[in-house]
């Protein structure tokens, strides 16, 4: 059973990752973690502030839901200038989520790659051996 | 599970190659891909053909569901594809069959320089290009919009940018669309697209966007080179950007709104990513009004990143963008969809023409080529990718026949990205570039090893088999000398 959080796949043309959790906010915290380590690499030596924000999504399924999660986070990440770090899921279910994310601003970091979003393509969640497996495509 | 597609491709000619439509139950009409025997042996590597047959499940499509050589996988449509579906007939529009990086596109200006007037300064342009066009990922523009100014933008594209002074109005004669699609509706377009948007103008971008100084160094067809006014040796100047933030988020928004109008139209697709509306509902033409918001936003944007290239070249050479005849040979835009008339089984019908990843390829006479083109056909951009050569063709009759007047977009993608950023070497790269006299000037290594010529098909492959189906001509082709990377 992998005990790492993601991994990254091969695709053509954008980037594809595997991500492991035991349940369902991990698979979520998962994904926001893989994604941000594609768009940025932590200056060294350098902390500010952290800024929270709330966060409330609906979703028809929670396929549909953790897409809507992943492009929630890039439209703050882009409009607020934060790079998320720290999340704390108050309620998951397959059709909602409320959380509340926290990260420092962007001069904390290097940004290493645009994300336009994260997609539907080939988008699983399914059961496995550790508790969940999901398969996103950030099209990039 | 194996990438390697194993589906029928009947051969019709040395460069065209047949899905029938009874590959899958529900495809309404059969696919075509162009390409030659070399580049199928690449197609049939990723899954980019299946897509073909997937897209021609979509309500209203015409004639083929089709794939241009430099077709590689994408997100329900492949990149290079090109459908048109018939609006009267409930044809659907679909934001997959557009992109997230909505009219993405490029320009190529002319000079009256020759290279060898410019090699001892090229260093200085580079570097001059790189500070004054502000290029990476998340960088601001230093061109501001207000808020009241934003919604000018976004209808009157290009032209608000040449009417605040950056550009002259002879541009817009020579950019597709007069650099702005009627009927853009800011309304139909979300808040948060708004402020995704706001930094961004005047802007470059990141990835595969690209700010390049190239010589012509052959010519084709004298006759069109002629009337571009161009001559082997001559330096050119490409820009290679979209609609940013901006579109992603309008693209995102459309098909979060449209997953729900599967259901209502009783649409059934294959793919959960061709998501689309008959061209005729509400929800259709709320994504057509934003669509045309994020393509003018990008012209907008492609015209201000002109303005600064001009005055980078002016400041380091001591005179005018005139007087260096920094001209505008064309503007295409290659992922958008339009309304068009074309010739349908002899009959003229109204289309919603998706191309992705393609480009508008319309031949000699047409009204929408300009004036001075008419006899020619409408200019055709080929960006290559780093280190290898562009290409300007021109459009075609037997593109208005075959494929809706549309023809490839530039080189498809062969390695992965992350295969590409382990098996080239920033340092060897760089090398590499340099031993031919490229200066690159990237904002990130990631970038540049990621977009390394060697994780491209081979343009000049792709551009062969345009040519030689016919559906776009060779005009000349340019070599790079310098490249800006965001």
């Amino acid at each position: 059973m992998p005990d790492k959080p993601y991994e990254f796949l091969e695709h053509t043309a954008d980037i594809c990752v595997r991500i492991y959790g035991k349940d369902l906010p991990e698979i979520f915290i998962n994904a926001a973690r893989a994604m941000f380590e594609v768009l940025a690499e932590k200056r060294e030596g350098i902390r500010l502030p952290q800024t929270s924000i709330d966060v409330t999504l609906t979703g028809g399924a929670r396929e549909e839901l953790l897409i809507n999660w992943l492009n929630e986070l890039l439209y703050l990440y882009s409009t607020k200038e934060i790079v998320f770090s720290d999340y704390q899921i108050r309620r998951l279910t397959g059709e909602e989520l409320e959380a509340a994310v926290a990260g420092e601003s962007t001069a904390s970091y290097i940004i290493k790659t645009e994300i336009k979003a994260a997609t539907y393509h080939e988008l699983t969640i399914e059961q496995s051996p550790g508790g969940l497996q999901a398969q996103v495509i950030f099209d990039v | 599970m194996s990438n390697i597609w194993e589906g029928p491709l009947e051969k019709i000619d040395d460069y065209r190659w047949r899905i029938p439509k009874s590959y899958k139950q529900g495809m309404r009409v059969d696919g075509i891909i162009y390409a030659d025997e070399k580049l199928l042996k690449d197609i049939r590597h990723d899954r980019a053909a299946e897509q073909v047959a997937n897209v021609a499940f979509l309500p209203g499509i015409v004639q083929a569901s089709m794939g241009m050589p430099d077709i590689h996988w994408g997100f329900g449509f492949p990149i290079g594809g090109v459908a048109a579906t018939d609006i009267e007939n409930g044809g659907v529009i679909s934001p997959g069959g557009v992109g997230y990086d909505i009219n993405c596109g490029v320009r190529l200006m002319k000079t009256n320089l020759e290279f060898r007037d410019i090699q001892d300064k090229l260093d200085d342009l580079v570097c001059a290009l790189f500070n004054d066009v502000p290029a990476g990922v998340g960088t601001k523009g230093d061109i501001r919009v207000s808020a009241r100014e934003e919604k000018d933008i976004l209808m009157k594209g290009a032209g608000w940018a040449v009417a605040k002074g950056y550009g002259a109005a002879e541009d817009l004669e020579y950019t597709e669309e007069h650099g702005a699609i009627p009927g853009a509706d800011p309304d139909a377009v979300s808040d948060r697209a708004y402020e995704r948007g706001k930094a961004q103008s005047g802007t470059l971008g990141s990835g595969n966007h690209f700010l390049e100084i190239q010589v012509i160094d052959q010519l084709y067809s004298r006759d069109a080179c002629d009337t571009f006014g161009l001559f082997e040796g001559q330096v050119v100047l490409m820009i290679h950007s979209g609609s940013r933030g901006f579109g992603y988020q309008v693209c995102d928004d459309y098909i979060k709104t449209m997953m729900h109008s599967l259901r209502k139209y009783d649409i059934h697709i294959p793919d959960r990513q061709l998501v689309c509306a008959p061209v005729n509902s509400p929800e259709g033409k709320r994504y057509l009004g934003a669509m045309r918001c994020a393509a003018n936003y990008a012209w907008a944007n492609r015209q201000c990143l002109m303005y600064l290239a001009r005055g980078a070249f002016a400041r380091v050479l001591g005179k005018s963008w005139e007087e260096l005849g920094m001209y505008l040979i064309y503007d295409v835009a290659h992922n958008i969809a339009k309304i068009e008339t074309h010739t349908v089984d002899g009959q003229q019908k109204k289309l919603c023409v998706h191309r992705k990843g393609a480009t508008r390829a319309f031949g000699p006479g047409h009204p929408a080529v300009p004036e001075r083109y008419k006899n020619i056909g409408q200019p055709v951009i080929i960006p290559g990718d780093m280190g290898r050569n562009s290409y300007l063709l021109v459009g075609t009759q037997q593109a208005m026949d075959e494929t809706f007047g549309s023809t490839c977009h530039g080189a498809g993608r062969l390695k992965s990205r992350s295969e590409a950023a382990r098996t080239v070497k920033y340092d060897t790269l760089l090398k590499e570039l340099s031993s031919k006299g490229i200066i690159v000037k990237a904002s990130g290594r990631g970038t540049i090893v990621e977009e390394a010529p060697q994780a491209y098909k081979d343009v000049n492959d792709v551009v062969d088999v345009v040519h030689n189906a016919g559906i776009s001509k060779r005009v000349c082709r340019m070599r790079p000398v310098g490249v800006i990377k965001g």
